[in-house]
């Protein structure tokens, strides 16, 4: 992992970035000093009032800033044209706003058609962006955006954004004003989208659990846009720079640690497993040569099916599938940590079984994975903090670095 | 005689003299068209100067609604030395009274769009008179549509006493009968002008009902 303040070459870099209101003692956003790496989802997330959204708006200068930089791909953008700038830049706020005159499609085809594209050219563009936000262009691309719902509009509105495709997208709470169900809906794809796409991208949430499913980093800010922590969110939730921070995170940051390891990112663990068909014999051989107390039954197509113990294979006249225990907790291996550990406790031998996409038996995660993977985790971020220091000893430029 | 012996001969007089009371009618609806056109340049401009601007916004809004509470026989009387007689001082008399519903409604429809759409508008990159001409203006067309309706209104009424000044319409007969009242010819005349002005008045709502659903997006319905 790299450290964040010092990646060679960031795709938006900002530079003791102030705005000071008219008329306020103090300034909303004090000398913000950040990089963002290309290709990344920035989080920027903080108390109300910390000043988020002014830091979101001076990168495509809806609000001016009193003094500072701000470098996109290297250029300073706080004296080029600010129309031209902002034609490529996406930018999605909470209410959306549409245009309630337009169609789906002509809201869409808004900046290809500023940049002075060709018809044909617009309508195919507008028809992938419907497509890649999971809207049939058919049947949406004539709808006015009264004729939507609220989480069809985002999606309309994320689509907007990526109009010309711009290589930055700035997102101001995009989800915040959606259903908590709809929101987790929109959220994974969105980072389907974003696996795809790999645009720029700065984030502002005041909601620490959406930093950190949406951020490859996220900024922890204080009043006056002070830094915190700028941190991956294994880092933060695994060694909180300060107080703050913590309190920030709140309760339970190991078990939102375990949201951001996947199932298929560990070592399975193999239980003793066969074939529903072997013959008895051969079954009890198995389980008394492994560690376990029961054994797992399979299908035809290694499908799990029940739980056994040798008591269970003992009675003879019943048939095997239906002695002993239904084989419940089962996960697939994009499933996270947290939900292999959810399933996991409503087990009865204390482990989630894994399967492949088509149901097939891949092996087990239980308690002892759910651990070394979170020791993993936490000797990672401290490997890298250590190499920070020493890499700190020596001199170089400090961009970036917490406030 | 009463009333509605007076009404009983209309029927005949009609009868005779409606071609020219259709002619007064299309001289009429000209005149008001005419003054239609120039005030919604004008309100509109104003309305889009001001809307942003609330102490101009208010000196512009106090102005045209003092021309409209100034008595119209004062208006056209004051206009003879300086237009003459004939249709122009009536043009720019009427102008001034359709300016206030057509500037305040502009502006109250420009205010109105949602701050979320100017936002992304702006964060997408149109320019100051994209946004205008492509968003603010058509979200704000229904409220303008409905001013200029008000003002047509106000001016068909109005523009009957353009006859004073020798203006064109429907005010001829009105005048020419109010001067002869208590004889049938002058009740003949009055009431025929009267209830022209009140159909043609009736004819220009229906209009801008056609236009309002025409030129309102189907978004906005
Ligand atoms: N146009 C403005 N004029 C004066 N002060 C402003 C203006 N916009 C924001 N502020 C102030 O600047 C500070 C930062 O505001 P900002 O909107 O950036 O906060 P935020 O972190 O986005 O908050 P939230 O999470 O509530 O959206 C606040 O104290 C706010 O009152
Ligand atoms: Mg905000």
């Amino acid at each position: 992992m790299t450290d964040a303040s010092r990646s060679p070459e960031p795709m938006i870099r900002l530079e003791s970035l102030t705005k000071r209101y008219p008329g306020q003692a103090v300034p909303a956003v004090d000398g913000i000093t950040l990089d963002i790496p290309k290709g990344e989802i920035v989080v920027l997330v903080g108390p109300s009032g910390c000043g988020k959204t002014t830091v979101l708006k001076m990168i495509n200068r809806l609000i001016e800033p009193t003094s500072g930089r701000v470098l996109i791909g290297g250029e300073d953008v706080t004296r080029a044209d600010a129309d031209e700038l902002r034609r490529h830049i996406g930018y999605v706020i909470q209410q959306i706003g549409l245009f309630p005159h337009m169609t789906v499609a002509e809201n869409v085809g808004m900046v290809p058609k500023l940049l002075h594209w060709e018809k044909q050219r617009i309508a195919a563009r507008v028809d992938e962006l419907l497509e890649l936000v999971g809207l049939d262009p058919a049947e949406y691309r004539d709808r006015y955006p009264k004729e939507l719902s609220g989480g069809q509009r985002q999606r309309v509105g994320v689509a907007r954004a990526l109009g010309a495709d711009p290589p930055v997208m700035l997102m101001d709470e995009p989800f915040g004003a959606i259903d908590p169900i709809t929101r987790d809906r929109l959220q994974n794809e969105f980072l389907r989208i974003q696996a795809d796409v790999r645009k720029t991208i700065v984030f502002v949430t005041h909601d620490i659990d959406e930093a950190i499913k949406m951020g490859d980093r996220i900024a922890i800010l204080r009043e006056q846009s002070h830094i915190a922590q700028y941190d991956t969110p294994e880092a933060i939730l695994t060694a909180p720079a300060d107080g703050f921070v913590e309190d920030f995170i709140g309760a339970g940051a190991a078990l939102k640690r375990l949201n951001l390891t996947r199932v298929r990112e560990v070592p399975l663990d193999h239980w003793p497993a066969a074939s529903v068909h072997e013959d008895r014999a051969r079954l009890r051989r198995l389980l008394a040569e492994s560690e376990q107390g029961s054994l797992l039954l399979l299908d035809e197509e290694d499908r799990p099916l029940r739980w056994v113990t040798a008591r269970d294979l003992a009675r003879e006249r019943e048939p095997l599938h239906r002695v002993g225990l239904p084989a419940t907790a089962v996960v697939e291996p994009h499933a996270t940590l947290h939900d292999a550990l959810d399933e996991m406790v409503t087990s009865t031998v204390g482990c989630a079984i894994v399967v492949d996409r088509r149901g097939r038996y891949q092996g087990v995660v239980d308690l002892g994975t759910v651990t070394s993977a979170i020791d993993e985790m936490r000797s990672d971020v401290r490997r890298r903090d250590r190499a920070v220091a020493e890499a700190e000893a020596a001199p170089g430029d400090a961009v970036g670095e917490v406030g | 005689m009463d009333f509605f012996d007076y009404l009983g001969n209309v029927p005949e007089y009609l009868r005779d003299e409606w071609r020219s009371y259709l002619d007064l009618a299309i001289d009429h609806a000209q005149i008001v068209v005419t003054a239609i056109l120039i005030a919604t340049v004008i309100g509109v401009g104003l309305g889009v100067l001001t809307y942003r601007r609330p102490p101009a916004a208010k000196v512009v809004l106090t102005v045209t609604g003092t021309f409209l509470t100034i008595p119209s026989f004062a208006l056209f009387g004051l206009f003879i030395p300086i237009f003459g007689l004939g249709s122009r001082p009536a043009i720019v008399a009427l102008v001034m009274y359709a300016l206030l519903p057509i500037v305040r409604n502009t502006i109250t429809g420009l205010r109105s769009v949602d701050p979320a759409v100017t936002e992304s508008a702006v964060g997408m990159g149109l320019s100051r008179g994209q946004r205008l001409a492509r968003i603010e203006l058509p979200l704000a067309w229904p409220v303008v549509v409905t001013g200029i309706r008000v003002s047509t209104q106000l001016t068909v009424g109005i523009a009957a006493i353009a006859a004073i000044v020798n203006g064109p319409g429907l005010g001829g007969p009105i005048f020419q009968g109010l001067r002869a009242t208590g004889t049938q010819r002058g009740f003949n005349l009055a009431f025929s002008g009267t209830v022209s002005v009140a159909l043609l008045a009736l004819l220009f709502d229906l209009l801008f009902q056609v236009i309002a659903r025409l030129t309102t997006s189907k978004g906005l319905r």
